[in-house]
């Protein structure tokens, strides 16, 4: 062991133990880089988990075909022409057929609707839609019959809205509705939609004939590039066809950067004023241990190792601070519910995630925070006028 | 043994100027100070307050530099180094005995001892026994685990006596080191110095208010507005 390290360790031992004098002014700069964490850490876990929820959403097996030059379901539409030559279409073109040699598909609709003051998606489906949901259970009661109007609401919406509880009656638009199932759909996206059948849909919002997607289940994932191979014979509209992993991802992207765009400058904010604390805590921390580092100096320690003993304090607080920011983040926001709206501006459940990818950023940006308020009382310590060893009462 | 300086000059000091500046003026302490000391003296250097003696115990120390003149120990021009060169210096040339002990209360007093030997490649086991050997000296053998806190006034700066030759200097820098004890620890710590003085052959130079601390000395400096003004030989 070389004699730096050996001074940086006994001057470090020296600080360490001198922290029970400084308790309260150390204690207050671990708070406010533990404020600092936390405040990243909750809009980045928020980012996070908006993210989990919608790329955790849809299955690679099933493709969603959308019209109209969008990649969107929102703004998407399927001429009733267009639809013809998708169900006309023979061979293989990727997707799955029944025994009668029928597509496997879904003709769907998307409209917005509004109960209990939340903007919702009320999903209108043909009756194979449920089927072509993977990893999609219903839990209780049944799926919604055909002509009816009944609706099917997953489990994350219809924990947060009470009147979506099964058997209950809920007006949406002009008319009311029974829920006559729940499903869930291991937290995805799927479980903040309302289904329900797709005519009853068309005819209740004035949509009649409308068409905004084609769900098909491909035969294997690598079916949706024979897909679009086939689509691209229809030519009374362009049509694009997206594995539905795709489509919910794609939706995820700008409302998770926002989220994130929100986040980091009001944190940045706030490490600004916690490393000005830091500067202050460590300030007096060099004011406290003035004879100690003059003493030591006086006996030959060097500079060196007196600027990162000092250095080292502020980064100890730091990551004490980042711990407690990172641990409490974890307990407090970890698995909290949130919701916000997605595309089509209907409501989108999901759980704040605070991923280890969370909590490095948050606690570099905690220990940097230590390093720069830490970084010139730690110059001040090595610039301490030595004579006030041999005058000061130790 | 009893050893006796040899009267070539070992530390000297020609025409130094020490001034501190208090806003835009510059006070002077000395304009042109001349000293030397053989090796192997003892030097208590006293004076009234405000004299100058912490001021040329530091520019010997190499804690403060001088303004101008020479300041050379043992062949060591102390006036032309450099901060950290001085600072290295320090750590293999001199012990340092302060007023008020100066001992870092979180380390026992062997620890606080040890500290000058983490300075230099010298392997723990070693360390620990010249730690315990210099204890010993100080009559302080079997107390090297308790806390500064926990020892009288006199042991404390036993301790500090300890901690300044544990590195065997050839020269002790002593500020005041009776200054804050009570008339029977001094005249223990004055003993000490002496013994270290005669018997181990160390230059001391101390600064002291007392009289009686100064009668343990070889010989006595008078300073005064920057000057000596009269030598006394002890008996
Ligand atoms: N760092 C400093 N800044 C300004 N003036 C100083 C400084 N150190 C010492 N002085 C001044 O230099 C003069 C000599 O001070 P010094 O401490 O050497 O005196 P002293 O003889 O040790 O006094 P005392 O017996 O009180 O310890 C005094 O006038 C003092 O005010
Ligand atoms: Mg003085």
């Amino acid at each position: 062991m070389s004699s730096l390290v050996r001074q940086f360790l006994v001057m470090m031992r020296a600080n360490l133990a001198g922290l029970r004098r400084r308790m309260a002014i150390s204690l207050s700069m671990m708070l406010s880089v533990a404020l600092v964490v936390g405040v990243l850490a909750g809009f980045l876990s928020m980012a996070a988990g908006f993210e989990k929820v919608l790329t955790g959403t849809g299955s690679p097996l099933v493709a969603v075909v959308l019209g109209g030059g969008t990649n969107q379901e929102t703004g998407s539409e399927i001429s009733s022409e267009a639809l013809r030559g998708i169900m006309a279409l023979g061979g293989d073109i990727g997707a799955a057929r029944d025994a009668a040699g029928h597509l496997i598909a879904s003709r769907e609709i998307v409209v917005t609707t509004e109960a209990a003051a939340t903007s919702l998606a009320l999903r209108g489906m043909d009756q194979a839609g449920p089927g072509l949901r993977d990893g999609v259970t219903l839990t209780d009661g049944r799926i919604f019959a055909p002509g009816m109007r009944e609706i099917v609401v997953g489990e994350t919406l219809a924990r947060d809205i009470p009147a979506f509880a099964l058997g209950r009656t809920v007006r949406l638009g002009t008319l009311d509705w029974t829920v006559v199932g729940l499903f869930s759909a291991g937290g995805s996206a799927f479980e903040s939609e309302i289904w329900a059948d797709l005519d009853t849909v068309r005819a209740a919002f004035d949509r009649q004939g409308e068409v905004q997607s084609l769900r098909l289940r491909l035969v294997d994932p690598a079916g949706i590039a024979t897909l679009r191979q086939a689509l691209d014979r229809i030519t009374a509209l362009p049509l694009t066809a997206l594995p539905e992993p795709d489509l919910y991802a794609g939706q995820s992207g700008r409302t998770a950067d926002l989220i994130r765009m929100f986040g980091w400058p009001l944190a940045l904010l706030m490490a600004v004023g916690a490393a000005a604390g830091a500067l202050n805590t460590m300030m007096s921390s060099v004011a406290d241990r003035t004879v100690e580092i003059a003493t030591l100096r006086a006996i030959g320690f060097g500079r060196v190792p007196t600027f990162l003993a000092t250095w080292a304090e502020a980064a100890v607080l730091a990551l004490a601070g980042v711990a407690l920011g990172t641990g409490l983040s974890w307990l407090l926001f970890n698995g909290w519910q949130a919701s916000t709206l997605g595309a089509g501006n209907t409501r989108i459940g999901f759980q704040l995630a605070v991923t280890p990818q969370v909590m490095l950023s948050a606690g570099l940006l905690g220990l940097v925070t230590g390093l720069l308020g830490g970084a010139l009382p730690a110059l001040a310590a090595t610039r301490l006028p030595l004579t006030a060893a041999l005058r000061a009462r130790g | 043994m009893t050893t006796t300086p040899d009267l070539t000059p070992w530390i000297t000091l020609q025409g130094v100027r020490k001034g501190f500046r208090i806003g835009t003026e510059t006070v002077p302490v000395f304009s042109g100070l001349d000293l030397t000391i053989p090796r192997g003296d003892f030097v208590a250097i006293m004076g009234p307050s405000g004299s100058g003696k912490s001021t040329l115990l530091n520019m010997l120390a190499g804690i403060d530099s001088p303004d101008g003149g020479t300041l050379q120990i043992g062949g060591a021009r102390l006036d032309s180094m450099g901060e950290s060169a001085r600072s290295a210096w320090r750590a293999h040339n001199m012990g340092i005995v302060f007023q008020f002990y100066n001992l870092l209360p979180m380390l026992t007093a062997a620890e606080n001892v040890e500290l000058p030997l983490l300075l230099k490649p010298i392997a723990a086991g070693d360390r620990r026994a010249r730690v315990e050997k210099v204890l010993e000296l100080v009559g302080l053998a079997g107390r090297g685990r308790q806390y500064p806190a926990l020892m009288s006034g006199g042991q404390q700066q036993r301790v500090g006596i300890a901690r300044a030759i544990v590195t065997d200097p050839a020269l002790l820098l002593c500020d005041e080191p009776t200054g804050d004890l009570d008339r029977k620890s001094a005249d223990d710590v004055l003993d000490m110095l002496r013994f270290l003085n005669r018997e181990l052959g160390k230059t001391i130079v101390m600064v002291t208010h007392d009289p009686q601390a100064a009668t343990h000395a070889r010989r006595t400096l008078h300073l005064d507005k920057g000057q000596f003004v009269e030598e006394r030989k002890a008996a």
